[in-house]
C-alpha cells in the first residue's frame, strides 16, 4: 500500500489509569475509503481507542498520526478541524436544539462567514448560510431524518437520535468518522439500514473506524477487522478470518457469537 | 415572536418618551433602556454560553468608572467614554475569562463572584483613583460632539439609550444567525459534542465571555453619565443579583426576554418603592416562582401560547 493511502495509522498507542492497563501497545492503520472494524468484548479498550484518537485524552505513549500529520495529543477541536470525528458511545446531542439546528451547529468547519457578515446581511454570508441550511438538509435525507427536521433533538425516539449523532458527525465533514456503537439500541430492521447507510458514508468519501458489537453489522460492513481484549490487540484481518481465529473465538466464547 | 412587527416595535418605543409626557416616567424608561442593555450582555453568558456568573456588576462599575474618570481627568471626550469602557471591561474580562473558564459549572460561578467581589474591593479602597465608597459625583453629562443636546434631560438619553440598546439587540440576534453564535449555543447544548465537531470550547466561551463584559461596561458608561454619581455599589451583589433576575424572568437564551425583564424590574422597583425593602422579598419570590414554574422566563407563556394557537389552527 503506498504511504500517502494510509489515513490514519497509530503505533504503541497505551493508556493507563491508574494500575490499569486500559489500552496497551495497540498498532493499526486505516486506509483511505476503508471501513475497518475495531472489535472485542466488554471493556476491551475500544471506547478508550477512540477517546485517544479523537482528543477526549492523550495516550500514555505511543504516536498517532492522521493524514501525513502526527497529531498525538492534539485536541478533539483540532482533530476535528484536521477532518477526524467521533461519536459518542453514550447519546451525544444538542438536546435543546431542532433536528435541524443540530447539524448546522455541527457545520462550523464549513462556515465561513462570521458576526460581522451577519451583521451586514453580507452577500457572502447569505449565501453561506443558504449552502449551509442546503447542505444540512442534504445530510438530513442521506440519514432518513428530513421529516424530524424541526423536532427538538431530545424528542426523537431513541433510534432515531443515533441516526442524527451521525448526521451531526457528518455536519463536521470528517474524512474519516469513528463511530462508537451506532447499533446500540436500534431494533434488527433499523440494523440493516445502519450496515447500508454505513457503506454510503465510505461512497461519501469518508473512511470509518467502526467499533460495534453487533456482529451482523460488522461482519456486514467492515472490509477488515482489529480485535481487542485487554487492551492487546489480539487479532487483524478479514472478517471471515478473523471470525475463525481461534484466539478470538476463545475470548468471545460465551458471550456472543462470532459470525452470526 | 416579533418578527414582521419590529418597525411598529422600535416606532412605539421611539415615541414613548412624549406618550409618558412626565419626566419621572421618561427617567424610568432610560434607566430601562440601560437596564435591557447589561441584560442583554449577561444573556450571553447565562443564555448563550450556559454559565451562570455573579460577577457581571464588577463589569458594569468598571465601564462606569472607566468613562467617568477618563473624561474627568484626562479630558476624554464624554461620546467616546462609552467605548473606553468597553475596552477597559473587555481587558479584565478577557483576563478573568481566561482564568476562570477553564473550569465549568458551579466553580466557576464561584469564581466569578470572588473576582467580582476582588474588583469591588479594590474599588471601594483604592481611593486615590475612584474616591473610594465616596463615589465620584458631577460626572459631566452625556454630549456628542457638534451637537448641542442636553441630555441631562431623559427625554434626550433616552434615545441615546435606545439606539444602543437596538444596536446591541440587533447584533445579538445577528450572532445567532452566524458561525460563532452557533458555535456559543453549541458549546451550551453540550461541550465535549461541540469540541468533536472542531469547535474550540474555551476560546468560544472567552470570546463570548470577553463580548459580554465590553457591552456591560457600555451599559456602565451610560449610567454614569447619566445619573452623574456612581460609587462601588454599582459592583455589589444587588446589582448582580437584580441582572439574573431580569435575565432568567423575562427569559434566557432570548433576546426579548432580557429586555421584558429589565422592563419588569424597573417598573416593580418603583411600583414597590412603598413596601421598602420588602421589594427584595418579592424579586426573589417571582426569581423561584420563575426557576421552578417557568425556567424559559416570562417569554416561553407567549411561546406557549403561539403553540396551542398554531395547534389549534391546525386541527
Ligand atoms: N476515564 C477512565 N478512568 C478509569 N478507567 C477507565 C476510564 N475509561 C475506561 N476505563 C477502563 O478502561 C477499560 C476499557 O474501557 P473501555 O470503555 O475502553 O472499553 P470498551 O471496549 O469500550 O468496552 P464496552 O464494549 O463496554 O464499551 C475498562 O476497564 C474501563 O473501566
Ligand atoms: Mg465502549
Amino acid at each position: 500500500m503506498a504511504k500517502n493511502d494510509i489515513l490514519l495509522s497509530v503505533e504503541g498507542l497505551t493508556r493507563r489509569f491508574g494500575g490499569l492497563v486500559a489500552v496497551s501497545d495497540v498498532e493499526l492503520s486505516v486506509a483511505r475509503g476503508e471501513i475497518l472494524g475495531l472489535i472485542g468484548p466488554n471493556g476491551a479498550g475500544k471506547t478508550t481507542v477512540f477517546n485517544m484518537l479523537g482528543g477526549t485524552f492523550p495516550p500514555s505513549s505511543g504516536r498517532i498520526r492522521f493524514d501525513g500529520t502526527d497529531v498525538t495529543g492534539w485536541p478533539s477541536h483540532r482533530m476535528a478541524q484536521l477532518g477526524l470525528t467521533r461519536t459518542f458511545q453514550i447519546t451525544s446531542l444538542f438536546p435543546t436544539l431542532s433536528v435541524l439546528e443540530n447539524v448546522r451547529a455541527a457545520s462550523f468547519r464549513r462556515a465561513k462567514t462570521g458576526w460581522a457578515g451577519a451583521f451586514f446581511r453580507t452577500r457572502a454570508w447569505r449565501e453561506d448560510e443558504a449552502a449551509l441550511a442546503r447542505r444540512a438538509e442534504e445530510i438530513l435525507d442521506f440519514v432518513a431524518l428530513g421529516h424530524r427536521r424541526d423536532m427538538p433533538a431530545q424528542a426523537l425516539p431513541y433510534g432515531e437520535q443515533r441516526k442524527l449523532e451521525i448526521a451531526v458527525a457528518l455536519g463536521a465533514d470528517p474524512t474519516l468518522l469513528l463511530l462508537d456503537e451506532p447499533a446500540a439500541g436500534m431494533n434488527p430492521d433499523e440494523g440493516a439500514k445502519l450496515v447500508q447507510m454505513i457503506r454510503a458514508i465510505r461512497d461519501r468519501g469518508v473512511s470509518v473506524l467502526l467499533v460495534e458489537h453487533h456482529m451482523k453489522v460488522v461482519m456486514g460492513v467492515c472490509d477488515r477487522l482489529v480485535v481487542l481484549d485487554h487492551g492487546v490487540k489480539i487479532a487483524e484481518g478479514q472478517p471471515q478470518a478473523v471470525a475463525s481465529h481461534p484466539e478470538v473465538i476463545r475470548v468471545y466464547l460465551g458471550r456472543e457469537k462470532v459470525g452470526a | 415572536m416579533i418578527k414582521g412587527r419590529l418597525p411598529l416595535v422600535v416606532a412605539v418605543l421611539g415615541i414613548l418618551p412624549f406618550v409618558v409626557g412626565n419626566a419621572y416616567l421618561q427617567h424610568m424608561l432610560v434607566l430601562w433602556a440601560i437596564y435591557a442593555l447589561l441584560a442583554l450582555s449577561l444573556n450571553m453568558i447565562v443564555g448563550y454560553l450556559g454559565e451562570l456568573t455573579f460577577g457581571h456588576a464588577a463589569f458594569f462599575g468598571i465601564g462606569a468608572y472607566t468613562s467617568a474618570i477618563l473624561s474627568m481627568n484626562y479630558g476624554l471626550p464624554v461620546w467616546l467614554g462609552p467605548f473606553a469602557a468597553a475596552i477597559v471591561a473587555a481587558f479584565f474580562g478577557a483576563v478573568i475569562g481566561y482564568v476562570a473558564l477553564r473550569i465549568v459549572g458551579p466553580q466557576f460561578a464561584i469564581l466569578t463572584l470572588g473576582f467580582g467581589s476582588i474588583l469591588y474591593t479594590i474599588t471601594n479602597y483604592w481611593v486615590d483613583l475612584t474616591r473610594g465608597p465616596m463615589g465620584i459625583s458631577n460626572i459631566p453629562p452625556f454630549s456628542l460632539p457638534g451637537l448641542d443636546i442636553d441630555f441631562t434631560r431623559a427625554d434626550r438619553m433616552y434615545y441615546v439609550a435606545l439606539v444602543v440598546l437596538l444596536l446591541v439587540a440587533y447584533g445579538c440576534r445577528a450572532l445567532m444567525t452566524s458561525r460563532t453564535g452557533r458555535a456559543f449555543i453549541a458549546v451550551r447544548e453540550n461541550a465535549p459534542l461541540a469540541a468533536s465537531t472542531g469547535i474550540d470550547v474555551f476560546h468560544t466561551k472567552l470570546l463570548g465571555f470577553t463580548i459580554a463584559t465590553a457591552l456591560a461596561g457600555v451599559g456602565g458608561a451610560l449610567y454614569g453619565h447619566y445619573l452623574r454619581v456612581i460609587t462601588p455599589d454599582l459592583m455589589s451583589l444587588q446589582y448582580v443579583a437584580a441582572l439574573i433576575i431580569m435575565v432568567i424572568v423575562g427569559g434566557k437564551g432570548t433576546i426579548i426576554g432580557p429586555i421584558i425583564g429589565a422592563g419588569i424590574y424597573v417598573a416593580l422597583l418603583e411600583a414597590l418603592r412603598v413596601v421598602g425593602s420588602l421589594r427584595l422579598v418579592v424579586f426573589a419570590a417571582l426569581l423561584t416562582l420563575c426557576v421552578i414554574f417557568l425556567p424559559g422566563g416570562l417569554v416561553s407563556l407567549w411561546r406557549r401560547y403561539a403553540g396551542r394557537q398554531a395547534a389549534g389552527g391546525a386541527s
